[in-house]
């Protein structure tokens, strides 16, 4: 972690947006230089800024438009339902267990809105403002780590990016977490860029508050050892490594202790043992055949590109985002739960790579040192480069703008939006069904989703009686056979996302309906294309109310 | 995707199919004289044998079992001892003596002190008779009691069983019947409600489980499960009830009146009497409970719900203690009190209604609610029952209610104070270390040479 000053000539030229590199021009060009250089600092700013909004504006948009359209998905109900219980919100703080397998942090702040007002959209509002706070922290990174347009660049991209753009739409955990991530690693290259470890510490704060919004961002804490071992130019001191611990420890503390002093401190561990010994829920190319279509091919592809082209020039800063995306990949390539939104983390990370090489070939003082008089031919790869960061801008957009589309659709993937339908059924539960009713789903999702717009207790068919083999987050329902007979279960649910997942546990449900003379009470369909492409109507959550 | 298609074509059948049932129960809807108040509906269960203090001595809030009894093994020999008030739970009990010379006997010339020594003279353990149940035996209907209204001081009509009951509950009056008599020509001139209501074009059935038309006065069952069907269904002891189809029609198994509460069609007046799960002793509550459970389930998630009364009532003591000396307000009544319970979306919450109540307020409700004219005078003098209702209140939505007594244990024991001071320090803790660093380092982010 020492540093190497024979690189530091080297590396400092190659950095538009830094104080050095002005300096650096200045002082060997002559009287018109730096004026020159100075106009072409105000470009870059004013473009800069101008990049910055236009990521603000486009990301504001992308993430607001028609955003209560559909209503919650099962995480979003979860998680809105944590809030409301913390919150204290009638009914729902009767239905939802505070404690379940994430930390609290993201929940603890809706729970201040719910205070105030009670809605399921406010926790969508919640994300968007996690969302373009991350657009922000990116372009505070890459102005650290790369200059001004970099990190104006990189912000366009994660703005633009269906993946950020549809996950930070929902209010799920990731969202906040890749802020916090983002605010990470920013404070980091703050810190390697300064050698202040006052910068260091608050990056282990931050790092802490990654943790709180979702236990999976403790992987960051990965991501800073690797970046701490393999970089040469760093100095810590062990007693700052230590302080740091301490401080990343008391901000994680919260975790622990409510857990503790709620006497649910077994909550945690369950739930790790389950991960750990679940069976895999994805296939294993999973994330490559979804992630980088979310992410955008060509970013990818630029930003592999900036690595290779760059290598020569390769510094702290490519190890530090190198660590932040390399870790994360592998540790959830190897870990058998997979899902959608996990490696939303390394995104901000890939955008600034991608932003680190088109900021260099858009280098508008190179261009201003040889641009008097004659064809700049040194203009050409600038402009390619516009044309490129324009083109992606374009691709990134447009497919955020297509997913964002509320399209009706009767499969789902987990965590790339709501469920068509969900909460028109539950707030027909809530009107129409009487206080007190239990219904059964097939599985805990649609159930997660009645509980918080119906309002009503609801348990999934399939979760497992053993607890070796179910998340313990759920409540498996105990001989269902009886419950129904009984009356203890008045109302079964059937929807195709759960039945399209687990054809078993959709056939038993519906042999339940049959068996206790179900009658349909209230159906909600949407309208699908059949094979001949005409619209047609298709029910997807049926609602029986049964008759022992 | 075939496999959708034929299920989307399924469900549109049946949506269709349920709406055409809709569309029936509708025009048969009844085409009567208005009710007088919101209750467009009311049904009144008749189970079997057993006190207020019985069942809700240990209520709280109620009028149960006070702290000092203690009844006399013997009252004319204090010295043989007493008996207090104990908790039956799951042991096992027997069907006490419930007849009219018994009920003289506890009465004791309105000493009302010998429910001990009474049974022990029919040879039966006189003992039981101080038995009562709380909230972990009968949980469902605390719980009723608890969202809707409890009546405490409801008497049954008669210092008789069951026959002399039920007579009032359909007719006001148990007329006695002279040497040389038969019951049926003397029911022939006693009116009933259900006369009143047939008269006046209001709609009525008289539910009954597992009905048997086969059995009634004509034909009385031998098999001794079945005998209660002419006790507990008193209109099977009037001829015209059995040979008048205009009248019989409209007594049917209990089947109907959920086929009733599907279709919409539930009568005005409703009467249910149960075969198999009555909590007639020697049976343990519990199976009664889950029958009434099922009936109100039924009520509730029907489109009835919104203008209906539900109540359960017992028709006698059982043999069993209470408390309270009944009033005398003629020569047969009343019986000691019985458990009283009101279930409807205008009921008062968590009420607790005292007014002194019989069978015959059924009745008086009736008359009131649907203009028809009173029985007798023991009808036309009793309380009504509208005290337990708050119609300037919207109607409640029904909440179906759970086996286990008082709120489901609370998921979340921890404070949200704990959340929110340990989070929201975490988060002040974080915004502090960044400002620290901003605010010490603002002046010297000098860049490191590399």
């Amino acid at each position: 972690m020492n540093t190497k000053p024979g690189k530091s000539l080297s590396i400092s030229t190659s950095l538009p947006g830094s104080a050095s590199v002005g300096s650096s021009i200045t002082g060997s060009t002559g009287v018109a230089r730096p004026r020159i250089a100075t106009i072409a600092k105000l470009h870059e700013v004013a473009i800069s800024r101008l990049l910055l909004a236009i990521s603000l504006v486009s990301g504001s948009i992308l993430r607001l438009w028609q955003i209560n359209a559909m209503g919650f998905n099962t995480d979003e109900a979860v998680y809105a339902g944590q809030a409301a219980a913390i919150a204290g919100v009638p009914v729902l703080k009767d239905i939802f267990p505070i404690f379940r397998a994430h930390p609290l942090l993201i929940q603890f702040m809706l729970a201040l809105i719910y205070k105030i007002q009670f809605s399921d959209v406010a926790g969508r509002f919640l994300a968007v403002a996690f969302g373009l706070g991350t657009v922000y922290l990116t372009y505070l990174a890459g102005k650290t780590l790369y200059g001004r347009l970099p990190g104006a660049m990189a912000s366009l991209f994660i703005a633009l990016m269906p993946y950020d753009v549809t996950v930070s739409r929902q209010f799920l955990l990731d969202g906040p977490m890749v802020f916090f991530g983002t605010l990470t690693l920013y404070l980091l290259a703050r810190f390697a860029k300064t050698q202040k470890v006052e910068w260091f510490y608050a990056s282990a704060a931050a790092l802490g508050l990654t943790f709180l919004a979702k236990e999976t961002g403790i992987i960051m804490l990965a991501s800073v050892f690797v970046f701490l071992a393999l970089s040469t130019v760093l100095r810590l001191r062990f007693r700052d490594l230590v302080l740091s611990l301490v401080l990343l420890v008391l901000v994680i503390s919260p975790m622990p202790i409510t857990l503790l002093l709620a006497k649910r401190g077994s909550t945690g561990q369950n739930y790790l043992t389950y991960q750990l010994f679940r069976r895999p829920n994805h296939p294993a190319l999973f994330y490559w055949q979804t992630v980088p279509p979310a992410l955008g091919i060509m970013l990818l592809v630029v930003a592999v590109v900036g690595l290779v082209f760059l290598w020569r020039e390769r510094s702290w800063r490519e190890t530090l985002l190198l660590s932040w995306i390399m870790v994360p990949v592998i540790f959830f390539q190897i870990w058998p739960v997979k899902g959608f939104q996990y490696l939303l983390p390394i995104a901000p990370a890939v955008a600034l790579l991608a932003g680190r090489l088109l900021g260099k070939l858009v280098d508008r003082r190179r261009d201003a040192q040889t641009s008097r008089g004659g064809i700049n031919l040194l203009a050409v790869p600038s402009l390619l480069s516009w044309a490129v960061v324009g083109v992606m801008a374009f691709s990134l957009g447009f497919a955020s703008w297509q997913r964002i589309q509320p399209e009706a659709s009767s499969l789902f993937l987990a965590g790339t939006g709501g469920i068509p339908g969900g909460r028109e059924a539950g707030l027909w539960i809530k009107q129409n069904v009487p206080l007190g009713a239990k219904f059964m789903a097939i599985g805990p999702s649609m159930a997660n989703i009645i509980e918080f717009y119906g309002e009503r207790a609801a348990n999934g068919l399939s979760v497992n009686p053993n607890p070796l083999h179910r998340n313990p987050a759920y409540d498996p329902i105990l001989n269902p056979d009886l419950q129904l007979r009984s009356s203890d279960i008045q109302y079964i649910v059937w929807d195709s996302y759960s039945s399209g997942r687990s054809r078993f546990f959709a056939d038993k449900l519906l042999a339940y309906v049959k068996k206790y003379n179900g009658r349909v009470v209230h159906t909600e369909s949407i309208s699908v294309k059949d094979s001949q492409g005409n619209l047609v109507s298709q029910p997807v959550i049926i609602i029986f109310e049964v008759h022992p | 995707m075939i496999h959708r298609k034929i299920f989307a074509l399924l469900l549109t059948v049946l949506l269709a199919a349920s709406q055409i049932v809709t569309a029936k129960a509708s025009a048969a809807q009844t085409t009567g004289p208005q009710a007088k108040t919101p209750i467009q509906h009311l049904i009144v269960l008749m189970q079997e044998n057993h006190t207020f203090d019985n069942y809700f001595g240990t209520y709280p809030g109620a009028d149960g079992l006070p702290g000092n009894v203690k009844m006399p093994v013997n009252p004319a020999n204090p010295a043989a001892g007493y008996v207090i008030p104990w908790h039956i739970g799951t042991t096992t009990i027997t069907d006490l003596s419930h007849t009219a010379p018994t009920f003289l006997a506890q009465y004791d010339n309105g000493k009302w002190d010998g429910f001990v020594s009474a049974l022990d003279a029919f040879n039966q353990n006189g003992t039981i008779a101080m038995g009562y149940y709380d909230s972990s035996d009968i949980p469902y209907y605390w719980n009723l009691a608890g969202n809707y209204v409890l009546f405490d001081h409801f008497f049954s009509s008669a210092k008789d069983g069951s026959f002399a009951n039920h007579m009032y509950w359909v007719a006001a009056t148990d007329p006695q019947v002279k040497k040389g008599q038969q019951l049926a020509t003397v029911l022939q001139n006693v009116p009933t409600i259900f006369d009143r209501l047939q008269a006046a074009g209001v709609s009525w059935k008289f539910y009954v489980e597992n009905y048997n038309p086969q059995i009634t006065y004509l034909n009385p069952s031998t098999q001794s499960n079945r005998e209660s069907q002419v006790v507990w269904v008193p209109l099977l002891n009037f001829p015209r009830f059995i040979s008048n189809k205009d009248l019989s029609s409209h007594i049917v198994d209990l089947s109907q009146y959920f086929v009733d509460l599907q279709q919409g069609s539930l009568p005005a007046v409703a009467y249910i009497v149960p075969s198999g799960a009555s909590e007639h002793p020697p049976e343990y509550p519990a199976s009664g409970e889950r029958e009434v459970k099922s009936l109100l389930q039924e009520l509730m998630r029907s489109s009835s719900w919104n203008s209906s009364a539900f109540m359960l009532l017992y028709d006698d003591w059982g043999g069993w203690y209470d408390h309270v000396l009944p009033p005398q307000v003629d020569a047969q009544g009343y019986g000691a009190r019985i458990p009283g319970l009101l279930v409807s979306p205008y009921a008062k919450k968590g009420y607790i209604d005292s007014t002194q109540l019989d069978f015959t307020s059924v009745l008086k409700f009736i008359e009131t609610n649907w203009n028809v004219a009173s029985l007798e005078t023991r009808d036309a003098n009793a309380n009504n029952f509208l005290s337990a209702f708050d119609f300037s209140q919207a109607p409640r939505q029904a909440q179906l209610l759970t086996m286990t007594y008082g709120a489901a244990p609370a998921p979340n024991k921890a404070p949200s104070i704990l959340i929110f001071s340990s989070y929201g320090l975490a988060l002040l803790l974080t915004i502090l270390a960044i400002g620290f660093a901003v605010v010490r380092l603002r002046k010297s982010a000098i860049p490191v040479k590399e």
